[in-house]
């Protein structure tokens, strides 16, 4: 099992999915050069997940990019119609770029898996928020309830920008 | 025997269940569902509260349609198929169908936002296979690790009396939706 990721980490070299299986993206080629906010959560549609967590990263997006940052991104276990669907419920087309972790390879390459077979029905990705320069992790958020959302939130993160 | 009883099964399906006990490396074939037999003792997931449902409980003294798709909002099962039961299914009650449910490997929170999406809200109940349980034992299971991430279920249809699967059909390219859309298992009825 990876040990979570911590600053001064180089973000793994993982392909995620824009939208759809045959739209692979690879998040350190994404990230290269930029100021990025990632966010991770247990599951699109998920209560928390689609009325708290999320929406605070749309609504702080202006504040997040008077603060340099180039792009954030929402990364889930889910497959990347989900995700895509999710985004559209969300409103948070150009704001937000959600990626599906289809196999939990980024998560797990993370340190940041965790087992909801029981709830979801697989390995889901922990609630965290990180933000990352030129593919370096500068500081992580892990909730350690994923199920709340305070460490993770981006009003938090803001102050560590 | 009581082991039997547990899992469910009806006594047409003894051959098959002896074999599985019997060797531990049995294909998955060797207990697919098929016509005549009752369906699982199996609980399933409805909803975003979490509710168990019983498949025996669920399905005995009705006649019923339960269909499969390899995932919610994914393309064919979003343009077309569920629509094609969203939209026949008055013509469906009038032909005797008293419940219709959609099934898939999709977790509840995932599903009802499909729903909504769909206008499915009394019309198509929607039932959570959140671990393949079912349709692994009843050979409906589909790999797609490498486009969605895991096992789903194949595209079928069921038309289910009194718990007694009577009509089961399976698309063969699952990517469409062909004898398996509402109009077609209309005309069966």
């Amino acid at each position: 099992m990876t040990s979570q990721v911590k600053p001064g980490d180089r973000l793994p070299q993982v392909t995620l999915f824009d939208g759809a299986p045959n739209k692979p993206v690879r998040i350190d080629e994404l990230c290269a050069g930029k100021s990025v906010v990632i966010v991770g959560v247990p599951g699109a549609f998920t209560p928390t997940c689609h009325s708290s967590h999320l929406p605070g990263f749309v609504a702080d997006f202006d504040k997040l990019k008077a603060k340099g940052v180039d792009l954030v991104i929402c990364v889930a276990v889910n497959d990347p119609f989900v995700m895509a669907a999710w985004a559209g419920a969300l409103g948070s087309g150009d704001k937000v770029l959600m990626l599906a972790d289809s196999r939990a390879e980024f998560a797990k390459a993370l340190g940041m898996d965790i087992d909801l077979t029981a709830v979801l029905g697989s390995v889901r990705c922990r609630r965290f928020s990180m933000h990352v320069v030129d593919n370096v992790v500068k500081s992580v958020n892990a909730e350690e309830d994923s199920s709340k959302v305070d460490a993770s939130s981006s009003c938090r993160l803001l102050t560590k920008i | 025997s009581s082991m039997m009883h547990r899992l469910g099964f009806c006594a047409g399906q003894l051959g098959s269940l002896r074999l599985r006990l019997a060797g531990q490396l049995l294909p998955a074939r060797a207990m697919s569902l098929k016509v005549g037999d009752k369906l699982p003792a199996m609980e399933l997931v409805e909803g975003p509260e979490m509710k168990k449902v019983n498949l025996q409980e669920l399905f005995a003294g009705q006649r019923s349609i339960l269909f499969g798709v390899p995932g919610a909002f994914t393309p064919t099962c979003s343009r077309v198929h569920l629509p094609s039961y969203v939209r026949d299914y008055d013509k469906l009650k009038a032909k005797g169908i008293s419940q219709v449910f959609c099934l898939a490997v999709n977790d509840p929170f995932v599903m009802q936002a499909w729903s909504d999406a769909n206008g499915a809200e009394g019309k198509v109940r929607m039932l959570s296979d959140t671990q393949a349980i079912f349709v692994e034992a009843a050979g409906l299971s589909l790999d797609l690790s490498h486009l969605l991430g895991g096992l789903r279920a194949k595209r079928f249809v069921m038309v289910i009396e009194d718990g007694v699967v009577k009509q089961l059909d399976v698309e063969p390219d699952p990517t469409k939706a062909t004898c398996t859309l509402a109009d077609e298992v209309l005309q069966s009825l």
